[in-house]
């Protein structure tokens, strides 16, 4: 691809597979956030947090301690999945909103201490200096220092990210977690614990979340606080309201549209929030089930079901 | 001594902007059963609305304060006609994420048309100082404080006495039994839009002179009303007022005499371990305005 | 030691005593019927011995284990079945699947293990297809297997609530309201479900309005009233008893 890519747009190579390493990017923390929003019903908004934690620890790391990327990506995993696990317990004893509430609010937290906390995180000055990554396999170096390098990556993880939802969300894991999603007290009738299952869902997503942080961190080399706003929930809500949540597919296709489109249609940034915005709005409103949807006709579910 | 009670009076200032956002939150929730996560953006228009009344028109303080909450009364009827009629019967999912990519919308269009750049907009009560000893309160700070004293009296009068005020109450309680006696559910539904929006567009209205003003101020506003929604025990008015108090005298002192930089975070840490300890909120679960 | 048994059980909401020192035994093999009028406390007692809601007092025992306010899960997987008044089912879920996810959680609960398809794991599936298909075919759902179960018919729904809670066997099946809101022919269907899952040698304990379904299946009866039980023997007995006449007519 990036080789085709080089032969038809000779001239705009590099800029069409830095769209094409964010669109994966993109779609592999989408995949991460609908395995909690999609899967087993719980609208978190945290999401940013565990992006932003992994996105620190491995930029620290790798620039204070000398971390390689392989160790400090591994360490923004763990710490993403700690963070979620410690903040899940209090957490899911929380009905709908207030569980939406509850995780806004840890994610605002989040992104004032990254903010204030000038002596660790650098606040507004950023963290500059993150290396590339460099990956050592016994006496052969990996060194991903360009922009098509970067695409491969990108591409491996976003293959590596759907086949775990792919095998968390199917057969009879997904089938405990769509029981969760679909009807709390008669999944507990069936023998399975909710609030387990949603920890899980909740746990492993924030982990996807933090390694995919840790790769972006390493990939852009500048790494500031507005990288954890609300805003990236609304991107991501985006993303997997446009595709279909629930849906590998579905989520994919959102990452790309999201990602190509503005570039193709040269949108302003000023304006791109506002129309994603509204985007949602409409979606939301005329097509819960996201697009995919709006163009196949299933038989509508009856009211009153669960 | 002075010290400590200047940052109580800046901490009673706040709660008394936090309980006007904070109970039109409750209002909302209690009679419909919506969260409006963008509370906080009807906040915002409604402080430019008083800075395009009071510094660019050049209208008299209190003109300019009524001219804001009406505007912003307004603005709560067309949201309740186009957003939130579409969004009333479905899923709270659709209908968190409809209304928090409204306050999206909102907050960028307000970047675009204001500028991101905060907004400055002094009085002359804001200027001046009340000095008692070594005390120091600005005038407007003790206007900001009456006036919420008069407008929570206002609203306590109108849920009690009035007819419109009954039947929000009515549907806070029972909604499928309004309809049965013939309440016009929509009708209330509007005015309680159109009442929340007016509290949080008189709050913007009074405090702006205090603070700056800018686009992007709603969505922390909002999270820390709900907070005290939250703490306050979702739906219930009193308590969301009470709440607002102290989370906002909490904050004062937290930016006074722990650390400035994270007094924001009170709020959620406040909420985080309230609903700890008390899932329902510290007045316990009793829904109704 | 009895198979089932609550004593003295309570359970207050805001100051109302909804269930009020109710004692009840149930044998091996029995199908008991717990009556009484709207309010009675009949599916509070439900909810209360199946774990949904926590008991202000006394004791619930399953198999001679104290089972009392236990997590719902567990309470399951000691092979305690039910069914809910309000038809549940997973609206999102196939019909097959809704069969298949109440099997799966007693053959295996490992979490991590579900990852990866192992052989242990697809012979559980293929056998928890099989259940699931004659399950079906008992109802004859069959054709709308691969349906969304959200699109079946009021019945259907109903229907496949009541052999989903049948998939893991369990040795004792809690009934909330089998034949509310269902037409007669479906009601006769149910009965006959019903008595075909006793002979089987299952134990049954079944709350219910509808009191020909009452009288025709089961073989013992007990009454609430208030909370309090204030009846119980067979139904010829019941039917005669001056308190329940009084309680379900003389107010």
């Amino acid at each position: 691809m990036p080789w085709l890519i080089g032969v038809v747009f000779p001239g705009a190579q590099r800029y069409l597979l830095h769209i094409l390493v964010f669109t994966a990017l993109f779609a592999s923390l989408a995949l991460s956030y609908d395995l909690t929003v999609g899967h087993v019903g719980s609208l978190s908004l945290a999401h940013p947090a565990f992006f932003g934690i992994g996105a620190y620890t491995a930029a620290l790391l790798a620039t204070q301690a000398g971390w390689p990327f392989l160790a400090d990506s591994g360490a923004a995993m763990v710490l993403a999945g700690l963070v979620a696990l410690l903040i899940g317990v209090p957490m899911f004893r929380l009905a709908e909103h207030a569980f939406a509430i509850g995780t806004l609010g840890f994610a605002m937290v989040t992104h004032i201490v990254a903010t204030n906390w000038v002596e660790v995180t650098r606040g507004p000055l950023c963290v500059t200096g993150i290396p590339r990554p460099e990956i050592a396999m016994g006496a052969m170096r990996l060194k991903l220092t360009t922009v098509p390098h970067y695409y491969w990556l990108a591409l491996a993880i976003l293959a590596l990210a759907a086949l775990l939802y792919h095998g968390l969300t199917t057969f009879r894991l997904g089938r405990a977690f769509h029981a969760v999603r679909d009807n709390e007290v008669l999944a507990s009738s069936a023998g399975i614990d909710p609030r387990r299952y949603r920890m899980l869902a909740f746990v492993i997503g924030a982990g996807m979340a933090g390694g995919i942080g840790a790769v972006y961190a390493h990939y852009i080399t500048v790494l500031c606080p507005e990288e954890m706003t609300v805003a990236l929930t609304i991107n991501l809500l985006v993303i997997v309201f446009i595709g279909g949540v629930g849906r590998l597919r579905g989520v994919v296709i959102g990452a790309v549209l999201f990602t190509v489109l503005p570039e193709i249609l040269r949108i302003a940034p000023t304006w791109r929030l506002v129309i994603y915005g509204a985007l949602l709005l409409a979606i939301v409103i005329k097509w819960p089930d996201g697009l995919e949807s709006a163009f196949h006709r299933t038989p509508r579910l009856r009211r009153g079901g669960a | 001594m002075e010290d400590l009670v200047e940052q109580v009076v800046h901490g009673l200032t706040l709660g008394s902007m936090y309980a006007m956002v904070a109970t039109g939150l409750a209002l909302m929730f209690g009679v419909v059963r919506l969260i409006n996560f963008a509370h906080g953006e009807f906040f915002m228009l409604g402080a430019y609305a008083f800075w395009f009344s009071f510094s660019v028109l050049g209208l008299p303080y209190a003109v300019a304060v009524v001219l804001a909450a009406a505007t912003m009364a307004g603005v709560g009827v067309i949201y309740e006609r186009t957003i939130i009629r579409a969004i009333l019967d479905r899923s709270w999912h659709v209908q968190l994420i409809a209304t928090l990519a409204t306050s999206i919308v909102l907050t960028n269009l307000a970047i675009i048309v204001f500028g991101a750049q905060a907004k400055e907009v002094p009085t002359r009560l804001s200027s001046t100082v009340l000095q008692i000893g070594q005390l120091r309160i600005a005038w407007h700070r003790l206007l900001v404080l009456g006036s919420a004293l008069v407008i929570f009296a206002a609203l306590h009068w109108f849920v009690r006495r009035t007819k419109m005020g009954k039947a929000m109450r009515a549907m806070s309680q029972n909604r499928e039994a309004c309809t049965v006696v013939g309440i016009d559910v929509q009708r209330v539904a509007r005015a309680t839009f159109a009442l929340s929006a007016l509290l949080a567009g008189a709050a913007a209205a009074l405090v702006t002179p205090l603070f700056n003003i800018y686009p992007d101020m709603g969505a922390l506003l909002t999270i820390k009303a709900f907070a005290a929604v939250v703490v306050g025990g979702f739906g219930s008015v009193p308590g969301a007022i009470a709440a607002s108090f102290i989370i906002g005298v909490s904050e004062s002192l937290a930016a006074g005499y722990v650390a400035y930089a994270y007094k924001d975070a009170i709020a959620f840490v406040i909420m985080i371990a309230v609903l700890l300890w008390r899932p329902h909120g510290l007045f316990g679960r009793r829904i109704g305005i | 030691m009895a198979f089932f048994e609550i004593h003295g059980l309570v359970k207050r909401f805001l100051g109302v005593t909804a269930v009020d020192h109710v004692d009840l035994t149930v044998e091996r093999g029995e199908l008991v019927a717990l009556i009484g009028p709207n309010g009675s406390g009949k599916t509070t007692l439900f909810n209360c011995v199946t774990g949904f809601m926590p008991v202000d007092a006394g004791r619930v025992m399953f198999r001679g284990s104290d089972v009392t306010s236990a997590a719902p899960h567990r309470i399951t997987r000691l092979g305690v079945g039910r069914t809910f008044q309000l038809v549940s089912v997973f609206p999102r879920l196939t019909v097959l699947e809704n069969l298949l996810v109440f099997l799966q959680q007693h053959q295996e609960d490992n979490v991590v293990g579900r990852l990866f398809r192992t052989r242990r794991l697809r012979r559980f599936e293929a056998e928890a297809l099989d259940r699931a298909h004659s399950m079906l075919e008992r109802v004859e759902l069959t054709r709308h297997a691969d349906a969304l179960a959200g699109t079946l018919s009021y019945g259907q729904r109903k229907l496949l609530a009541f052999v989903a809670a049948l998939m893991p066997d369990p040795d004792l099946i809690l009934l909330d309201e089998p034949a509310a809101a269902v037409n007669p022919t479906m009601i006769n269907q149910m009965k006959q479900h019903i008595l075909a899952l006793n002979a089987q040698g299952k134990t049954v304990l079944l709350v219910e309005h509808n009191m020909d379904v009452v009288m025709d299946v089961a073989q013992r009866v007990v009454v609430l009233d208030h909370g309090q039980k204030i009846a119980e023997g067979p139904p010829e007995a019941i039917r005669r008893d001056p308190q329940v006449i009084e309680a379900y007519f003389g107010r």
